[in-house]
């Protein structure tokens, strides 16, 4: 049975973007149902029943999180969105942005609701410029016809959302960076405890989601927990999924497909299969830059939470980056180390000094200059970034180096003995 | 988009010791077996320096909010999988810590090993040698090697961050503590943290540099090299420095503080915890109020003029000088009367040498006017300084001649230019130098005595000049204006001829009779103890180090 988009359904169509077409497709019956018949206590437990887990990278699951906020409503709630998209590999809530605003806003209503917040902030990736103008549209368009603003349709419930542009810096997706940088000050992570569903932004209750994460509170708000639980590998790995394939395929771009989807048929049926036919596939990462690497010997895997953990790595951000056998190893970690050399905060120690080191190990070990010493000592500084920073891009680097390290452990050492790139001459390194 | 996970559970530890029964306040718990009992909302660092036990750190201070940015506190606490920073971790009932396990260890040594990879090494040539905690914590907890092989990231050094501070970026770890600061307690914030990753740099925005009253407190928080005090720069290595704990005679807040002395010289002054009067800091003016004291001209020994008036002061013995001032009041009061004696008095001086002030001369040399002048600037701050600069003016109404009072000082001045005043006896003031009155009036004193620590324009007016002890060369007590009584601390010998401006006192008051013996300053300190109310039960003793209030009315 071929698999019927949702969270996809009106991305492709002519004017995707309009409140006209989303409307005429269905779209706010979801949120007019909610509003009219439900109650915010009611909404938590229908995201709870449905088994919705945070497609923001952790995975966590939605109706707890939400049910972390205090009991007291002496201070105002906040939900803020996490649209600052920049983990390399990872493009799908740009697209859903682009493409399906009002899908997206139409959960952040029903999220707000559900959390009883009478503000909400959209914290968009400055560089989006695109995205920001047709979300801002879709906001627009949303107050003009009554479903931001006051009484939304009638039902008394007040929301306000205000779009906010970043600055340029990845950090700022982590989630208490993005409320330093809402509150108007440099993006650095803060320390947890106090959770940001307890001390959040300017000091009140906040919950963060993910774009894509919302865009689901609509799918469970038209048809119902019980229906979203059925999709995907329930119990614990329910709905629909974007998945981001890049690298070494034929067709990259997003794909939509059920949690649970095995890697090698997103590879080799959604993506058209490996760009060049001389060369077999050696390596995917899975979920992000941030998350380990699979071998090809381990990509024989289901694309979820679970069955990812499993196999040693994890579906974060599902950005599928794929690479065939004319890729270097050293060369591939260079080049994400230096990502995170440039990205980190620079506020604590481990991080701030580990990630320049592991750029500087690696342009020696590309250059010919390494020394034997220097595969034991990538893999030991990493352990001594893992769990020792404040913010988990530590482990966001450290991962990669591990598992690279290991997993092409030999590719290492031989470009010390070679004193050079094996693959230099074939290597597709752009 | 990582969140962390972390499999492993440490091993589970052999039983240790009961815990003690807490308070409705407290909490109880275990580090490193001891039992320890701690307030609610202490941190776990905090407690176990309450039990002892010193958990390492850099970005941790008692005066400011947590940043937990240097991870050298982490600790391990059972039931976490992950190691956790004790600056931020609270302290919860039952809660077993660990602070030396081989897990512990080699992080402090990997945390260690990242501070140093882009660190200059350049301890030869850097003031905080010697009390710098990147020594301090590598000798202790790190591994003593390096595996770095790299070229280092490279920063401005000697940078003019500003008036008073030198910052070297390169030598900087990033702690924050100085952003704190300005951001917390001077509530300036000039200092921010600038660029990312191993290029991160506390800098300044443009055209405001670091500039504020408090600037020299970053430089004493900043646990390496990184700030330093441009007056202190290369003055001296710090394992020469001798810390005397005193009090800041600055301004009427009396700040604790430590004078650090080398060769008979005060090289700088650093806040001393007092959390009664100045917490952890100190003023940019205190931290520099040693600097008149190599600056001015000092009296060196005492002068006197050789025939009545006119003549060139010449040098005496201590003897033939004091003997010379009593005849002059003596002569004076004899021709016109006792109503032509006076006196200004500072409230500058110690709660000893006023109340030998009152002693010798109200009471024995019967002079029957003292004036204390006030000395008044600006306004009260929100931190430390007052507008009140004298540091004993509430000493002075307690125990000697008055409060500072301007009008009776106006008053006596204005005697002395109308004639009617004919001797006049200057304490530790310089009414000359202040304006206050004109050479041409003090001119026509038949008898002007000073007593102070520097030839000040009217020391060098005087018919007889006794040379003081100047700040930091002697003992006595200042009383802060919220009633605290503090000792300042002898830290040098007195310069030449000085003598304590008790002591000076005590003997011009003999050669009007005074009977005390009046040994010691702690002696004097005894006496006003007996005999002012106030100060019952209080002794130089029983003050300690960090005072204790006087009792008001
Ligand atoms: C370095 C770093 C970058 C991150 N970037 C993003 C991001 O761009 N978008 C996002 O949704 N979550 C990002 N996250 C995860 C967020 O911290 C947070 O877990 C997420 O927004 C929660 O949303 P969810 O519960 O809906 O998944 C990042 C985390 C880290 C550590
Ligand atoms: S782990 Fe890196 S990014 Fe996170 S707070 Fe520390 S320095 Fe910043
Ligand atoms: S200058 Fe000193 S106090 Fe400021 S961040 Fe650097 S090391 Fe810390
Ligand atoms: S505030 Fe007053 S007492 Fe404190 S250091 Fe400054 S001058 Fe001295
Ligand atoms: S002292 Fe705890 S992290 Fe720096």
């Amino acid at each position: 049975m071929p698999y019927e988009p949702l969270l996809l359904r009106n991305a492709g169509k002519p004017g995707s973007e309009t409140i006209d077409a989303y409307l005429a497709s269905g779209g706010y019956q979801g949120l007019r149902r909610v509003l009219k018949e439900s109650t915010p206590e009611k909404m938590v437990e229908e995201v709870k029943a449905s088994g919705l887990r945070g497609r923001g990278g952790a995975g966590f699951a939605t109706g707890v999180k939400w049910g972390f906020l205090p009991k007291t409503r002496d201070k105002p709630r906040y939900l803020c969105i996490n649209a600052d998209e920049s983990e390399p590999g990872t493009f799908k809530d740009r697209l859903l942005i682009e493409k399906d605003p009002h899908l997206v806003l139409e959960g952040i209503i029903l999220s707000a609701y559900a959390i009883e917040c009478r503000t909400a902030f959209f914290y968009i990736r400055g560089e989006f410029h695109q995205g920001c103008r047709v979300f801002q549209r879709a906001v627009d368009e949303a107050y003009a016809k009554g479903f931001l603003g006051k009484n939304i349709l009638g039902s008394g419930y007040d929301l306000d959302l205000v779009l906010y542009r970043g600055a340029g810096a990845y950090i700022c997706g982590e989630e208490t960076a993005l409320l330093e940088s809402l509150e108007g000050k440099r993006g650095l992570p803060r320390i947890k405890p106090p959770f940001p569903a307890i001390v959040g932004l300017y000091g009140c209750p906040t919950i963060i989601n993910n774009v894509e994460t919302l865009a689901n509170v609509t799918l469970i708000a038209e048809r119902g927990a019980a229906w979203y639980a059925t999709i995907g590998r329930p119990p614990k790995n329910t709905g629909p999924k974007l998945y981001c394939l890049s690298g070494h395929v034929k067709r990259p771009g997003v794909y939509e497909a059920p949690l649970g989807v095995p890697l090698m048929e997103l590879i080799e049926e959604r993506a058209g299969g490996l760009l060049r036919p001389d060369r077999p596939l050696k390596a995917v990462v899975p979920g992000g830059s941030s998350m380990r690497i699979l071998p090809a010997s381990k990509c024989d895997v289901l694309m979820d939470f679970d069955s990812l953990v499993a196999a040693g790595s994890m579906l974060g951000s599902a950005a599928v980056i794929v690479m065939d056998a004319g890729t270097c190893m050293v060369w591939a970690l260079l080049s994400l180390a230096r990502f995170y050399a440039h990205e980190s905060c620079g506020q604590c120690t481990p991080c701030r000094e580990g990630t320049g080191w592991f750029v500087k190990i690696l342009e020696r070990l590309e250059a010919g200059q390494g020394r034997p010493e220097d595969v034991d000592l990538l893999t030991d500084v990493a352990n001594k970034v893992e769990g020792n920073t404040i913010c988990p891009f530590g482990e966001a680097i450290a991962w990669p180096v591990q598992s690279y390290v290991k997993t092409f452990r030999e590719e290492y050492e031989e470009h010390v003995r070679r004193k050079g790139c094996p693959l230099a001459a074939t290597a597709t390194v752009s | 988009m990582a969140e962390p996970k972390e499999p492993q559970q440490p091993p589970s530890p052999p039983p240790g010791p009961a815990l003690p029964a807490a308070g409705p306040d407290d909490v109880s718990l275990l580090i490193d077996d001891r039992p320890v009992v701690v307030r609610k909302g202490t941190t776990v660092l905090q407690a176990a320096e309450q039990a002892g036990l010193l958990v390492p750190h850099y970005c941790y201070h008692a005066g400011l909010s947590i940043a937990g940015n240097c991870r050298m506190c982490l600790v391990e606490i059972e039931k976490a999988p992950k190691l956790q920073i004790g600056c931020a971790t609270a302290a919860a009932q039952g809660m077993v810590v660990r602070t030396q396990t081989a897990r512990v260890k080699s992080t402090r040594e990997a945390i260690m090993e990242f501070l140093l990879i882009n660190h200059p090494l350049d301890c030869p040539i850097c003031d905080q040698a010697g009390e710098c905690r990147l020594q301090q914590y590598e000798a202790a907890y790190g591994a003593g090697r390096s595996r770095f092989n790299e070229e280092k990231v490279h920063f401005p050094k000697r940078y003019d961050i500003g008036r008073n501070v030198v910052f070297d970026a390169e030598r900087c770890i990033k702690c924050t503590r100085c952003v704190r600061f300005c951001d917390e307690v001077s509530k300036t914030h000039e200092l921010a943290l600038f660029d990312r990753g191993d290029h991160a740099i506390i800098g300044t925005f443009p055209g405001r540099p670091l500039d504020n009253p408090y600037s020299g407190n970053t430089v004493d928080i900043c646990p390496v090299g990184a700030l330093t005090w441009k007056p202190f720069r290369f003055r001296a290595r710090v394992w020469f420095l001798r810390d005397v704990p005193s009090a800041c005679a600055g301004c009427a807040r009396g700040c604790s503080v430590n004078l650090a002395t080398y060769n008979n010289r005060i090289h700088r002054i650093t806040p001393r915890q007092n959390m009664q009067v100045n917490r952890f800091w100190i003023c940019d003016a205190g931290r520099e109020s040693h600097a008149p004291l190599s600056e001015r001209p000092r009296l060196a020994g005492p002068r006197a003029l050789a025939a009545c008036k006119g003549g060139p002061q010449q040098e005496a013995a201590w003897e033939e000088a004091l003997d010379r001032a009593a005849e002059l009041l003596r002569e004076t009061a004899k021709a016109h009367g006792s109503g032509a004696l006076a006196g200004i008095v500072s409230a500058r001086l110690s709660v000893e040498d006023l109340h030998l002030a009152r002693k010798a001369l109200s009471e024995a040399a019967g002079i029957p006017r003292l004036g204390v002048p006030p000395h008044v600037e600006g306004e009260d701050d929100h931190l430390l300084i007052r507008r009140d600069r004298t540091p004993n003016a509430k000493g002075a109404a307690l125990a000697g001649p008055g409060a500072p009072h301007a009008g009776r000082v106006k008053e006596i001045l204005e005697d002395v230019a109308a004639g009617r005043v004919r001797a006049l006896v200057v304490v530790g003031e310089d009414p000359l130098g202040d304006g206050l009155i004109d050479a041409a009036a003090l001119g026509r004193l038949d008898a002007l005595i000073v007593i102070d620590w520097w030839k000040s324009p009217t020391a060098e007016a005087a018919h007889v000049a006794l040379p003081s002890c100047g700040y930091g060369e002697c003992e006595g007590v200042l009383v802060n204006f919220e009633g605290r009584a503090q000792r300042m601390r002898a830290a040098l010998r007195p310069w030449a001829e000085a003598e304590p401006t008790w002591r000076i006192l005590r003997e011009l008051g003999r050669r009007f009779g005074l009977a005390g013996e009046y040994p010691t300053a702690s002696a004097v300190f005894d006496e006003v103890a007996a005999t002012v109310p106030a100060f019952a039960g209080l002794s130089h003793r029983a003050l300690g180090g960090l005072g204790a209030v006087v009792k008001e009315a």
